[in-house]
């Protein structure tokens, strides 16, 4: 899914190469510490699911890979480059373009048009003409199955059809990363499943992901890779079936208990 | 009775010195138009670099918020007669050009002038405030959104925040251009004969104040249709709202 106008991004990383690597990651609010030492090393292909109760850091931790956050201490590196080393980012235009997201609360433009939400970006960022932009649009738009809904405003489709705009917006801007913030969470039951197969397809296509979510089931099917994160450590990470079916630790134990005993 | 109607609803009166009044009115309606848009415009420009981000633009924020402050603060009849004055003496002593010091551009008079000037000034301050709000209350995810898509920060306030951030303050915007219309009686104290003016002329000359009752029904249908229309629109954005959209 490499962009042919990007031209900055020179290097290509083959799938299984290492394209995300983050160091002593640490983000502090005052006294209050979020992320207290993270690891982490992320493949090209590879789909990350990260668990975790609420306040463990999960979100924050992924809001500080595409530097929505600004981490208090730590080194990330994209495709080999570094995008921060404590301080000022380096590279962030080219950190975020490289980097999709989507948001628990879809975070649609809701003064445009389905189309005009995948569009904006685009034109504006990848400086792409309309007409090819819109083009663009109405293919991502199909791939996510609203192929009918291109010209509705946010405000006419359900909750379920938006994340799945917002999802169009991001996979747009061709990204080699897609990152899922608890993107389900805000569903209703029902409207859960189409998100999550779209997800399912981007796996299956080969993109990198990284999702944080509750979705245990999700997790097990479609990750290579399972983060189990308390109080801003990564407490264990492996295989779904080790960490979910058959967790070392005692608090990740506790923690699916809690999750899948209801 | 007779006495009351002969004083404040003359209507012989209005119909004889019907166009003293409404030539009066129509310097009021130019200048409001004209005023009323650099205020508009003036104002966006205000809340925009009061929202600029970063350490290094900490003192254009700065200044704005002080500029803010004190035009707020201060007499709009005041702003008006500083303007005015400092601006011809300027002028006169050579210290400015004459062209911006008694300004006459498109056959307006100097005092039409600084009329559009003082309101564009203090309104621009108030507008800005209101700017403020709308920007603030756009949800902090629509600029996460657009940040996170690889969108600048102006970028993402030209295409993102400020659409959504002026619709929402249209209505107060509108109040605010009501009050700015009145307001444009102000500049008669530098010589700018507009509705009021117009009708002070008639009284003293005729010692009759049906002129003053005749411009306040040229303000009243320019305004109670506007207030009507600012209701109209907070009741339809309401709507919108409770239908749970944003």
């Amino acid at each position: 899914m490499s962009d042919k106008n990007s031209t900055t991004m020179v290097r290509e990383v083959a799938k299984g190469e290492t394209i995300l690597t983050v160091s002593g990651l640490k983000k502090t609010y005052g006294k209050l510490e979020v992320l207290r030492d993270i690891d982490l090393n992320i493949k090209k292909g590879e789909v990350i699911c990260v668990l975790g109760p609420s306040g463990s850091g999960k979100s924050t931790m992924l809001r500080c890979l595409n530097l929505l956050e600004l981490p208090t201490a730590g080194k990330i590196e994209l495709k080999g480059e570094v995008v921060f080393d404590g301080g000022k980012p380096k590279n962030l235009d080219e950190l975020r373009r490289e980097t999709g997201m989507v948001f628990q609360s879809f975070n649609l433009f809701p003064n445009m048009t389905a189309k005009g939400n995948v569009s904006i970006a685009q034109i504006r960022v990848r400086g792409r003409k309309k007409s090819e932009a819109d083009k663009r649009s109405i293919e991502q738009l199909s791939k996510v199955g609203l192929d009918e809904k291109v010209d509705e405003y946010p405000d006419r489709l359900s909750g379920g059809q938006q994340q799945r705009v917002a999802i169009a917006r991001a996979l747009a801007m061709d990204p080699e990363i897609m990152l899922f913030d608890e993107v389900t969470s805000a569903l209703d039951p029902e409207l859960v499943k189409g998100v999550l197969d779209v997800m399912r397809g981007l796996a299956d296509s080969g993109m990198t992901m990284i999702c944080v979510t509750h979705e245990i089931g999700f997790a097990r099917e479609v990750a290579d890779r399972v983060i189990f994160m308390d109080e801003g450590y990564i407490v264990e990470e492996g295989s779904p079936d080790q960490v979910i079916g058959d967790p070392r630790e005692e608090r990740t134990r506790q923690f699916l208990g809690l999750v899948l005993d209801h | 009775m007779d006495v009351f109607f002969d004083t404040f609803f003359n209507f012989q009166f209005m119909a004889d010195h019907f166009d003293v009044v409404w030539q009066g009115f129509i310097v009021t309606l130019k200048l409001s138009v004209v005023g009323g848009i650099a205020a508009l415009i003036w104002g966006l420009i205000l809340a925009v670099l009061r929202q600029l981000p970063g350490k290094w633009l900490a003192p254009v924020r700065w200044i704005v918020i002080a500029y803010i402050d004190c035009l707020r603060g201060i007499p709009l009849l005041l702003v008006i007669l500083l303007l005015s004055s400092g601006l011809a003496i300027m002028a006169t002593e050579g210290a400015i050009p004459k062209e911006i010091g008694i300004p006459q551009w498109f056959g307006e008079s100097d005092p039409f002038w600084y009329g559009v000037f003082a309101l564009t000034l203090t309104y621009g301050a108030y507008m800005a405030e209101v700017y403020r709000a709308g920007i603030e209350a756009v949800p902090r995810g629509q600029t996460e959104a657009a940040r996170s898509l690889g969108m600048s920060h102006g970028q993402a306030m030209r295409f993102v925040i400020i659409p959504q951030a002026v619709r929402k303050v249209i209505p107060p915007l509108l109040n605010d251009y009501i009050a700015l219309m009145k307001d444009t009686a102000l500049v008669s104290v530098i010589g700018l004969v507009e509705a009021v003016q117009a009708g002070r002329d008639l009284y003293s000359e005729f010692y009759n104040p049906s002129g003053y009752t005749l411009g306040a029904f040229f303000f009243l249908i320019v305004t109670i249709p506007l207030a009507r229309f600012v209701d109209r629109l907070i009741k339809k954005q309401n709507e919108k709202f409770q239908r749970g959209m944003p």
